[in-house]
């Protein structure tokens, strides 16, 4: 599968990833790689599509990573959503995508447009 | 009566109300000295949008030295082959709207297989900063491009293609190009290599500071292409990969959307 590999980008600040269902691992595989010592928030816009059941275990993938950002380099992750709708669905789709990060209250829903 | 406030007092009271058309129309009666800072507000963004927009601006405005063109800093044209045919025919208006720093031009639904031209609209402002092109495949990417670089002081680029985009070898590549040291953002429902390579191609290289890109999955090879060239520059991204059962939903209801609304025969 390929990915972007984020490691030659020193300034990165703010990343921001459009995540459809099966993408999840991609954009899990190309954080990793973001090594930027400027890197000061880390946002994923919710996916349009409803998360099957084997995506789950891909979205705890992301909930480690993520933890790791918030407990190495205290970046707090961003949950991005459309509109208000999709913020409300979202409330109950977060605690199962990224257990780790919601029973620590480190994630925050953001309306991204 | 002379009034009894100083100039740029009178300046700053309307500048105030920047964001109340009503009130600012209302200004415009009061006296002629009022009219000029008004006006600045009134029209700072337009968007020419049918025919008869610009006939009404012709009409409205029939001496180019008075109108307020020169004030307009934002301009949108949508329909541009549209808007550009009765432009030339009413004496070629949309020149006077040399002082803008934002344009968003949007040909996309036209052409019928022929090639759609920019050179009416080239280096149409010295001044602009930001530019957003909508197309599909009636305009190839060294077009675009040629059009790009028309404008020197350019440092946000915009480009949103539904259609595949085209592309013609040989192009001509000019000897300067903007500094496009801001924005980046690429929509690109058919992929976006051909836009990679162009802006791989521009001499004075590439200083931007926030990517946004929309693309197929496919498409990673080239983002990182694109992305090395900023690599010292870069400091914010963003990436949305489309999904290939979506992309052909979006561009079929566009088509429809577009087919629906536009009419060749009245044209």
């Amino acid at each position: 599968m390929p990915f972007l590999d984020l490691s030659k980008f020193t300034k990165l600040k703010d990343v921001v990833f459009g995540c459809t269902g099966p993408d999840i691992r991609r954009t899990t595989m190309t954080l990793q790689t973001a090594e930027s010592i400027n890197l000061e928030k880390i946002t994923i816009r919710s996916p349009r599509k409803p998360i099957l059941e084997s995506a789950y275990r891909e979205w705890q993938d992301l909930d480690r990573l993520l933890l790791q950002f918030w407990t190495s380099r205290s970046i707090r992750p961003r949950i991005g959503y459309k509109d208000r709708e999709e913020g409300r669905e979202l409330r109950y789709l977060v605690p199962r995508m990224l257990p780790e990060l919601t029973s620590r209250g480190i994630v925050d829903l953001v309306e991204y447009n | 009566m002379p009034s009894p406030l100083p100039p740029e007092i009178l300046d700053l009271i309307v500048d105030f109300l920047h964001d109340e058309p009503d009130a600012l129309k209302a200004c415009c009666l009061v006296s002629k000295s009022w009219v000029y800072r008004t006006r600045e507000h009134l029209f700072a963004h337009v968007e020419f949008t049918l025919k008869s927009h610009i006939k009404l601006w012709k009409e409205k405005f029939p001496e180019p030295s008075n109108s307020p063109a020169r004030r307009t800093r934002s301009l949108s044209i949508r329909r541009f082959p549209v808007v550009t045919f009765v432009d030339m025919g009413v004496g070629g208006w949309i020149r006077t709207f040399s002082g803008i720093v934002r344009l968003h031009v949007d040909i996309r639904g036209f052409g019928g297989g022929r090639k759609i031209s920019l050179v009416p609209l080239y280096g149409l402002s010295p001044t602009l900063r930001f530019l957003r092109l909508d197309y599909g495949s009636s305009a190839p990417t060294s077009e675009i491009f040629s059009f790009v670089c028309s404008f020197p002081l350019l440092e946000d680029l915009a480009l949103v293609s539904l259609g595949g985009n085209s592309e013609v070898d040989g192009w001509n590549v000019p000897s300067t190009s903007p500094k496009l040291t801001g924005c980046l953002d690429l929509r690109m429902l058919g992929g976006i290599r051909p836009v990679v390579r162009r802006l791989s191609e521009l001499p004075s290289g590439l200083r931007f500071s926030k990517i946004s890109v929309a693309c197929l999955k496919e498409d990673v090879e080239s983002m990182m292409g694109l992305m090395s060239k900023c690599s010292d520059t870069l400091e914010s991204l963003s990436i949305y990969y489309y999904i290939v059962g979506a992309v052909f939903l979006s561009a079929f209801v566009v088509g429809q959307y577009l087919s629906a609304t536009f009419e060749p025969s009245r044209a």
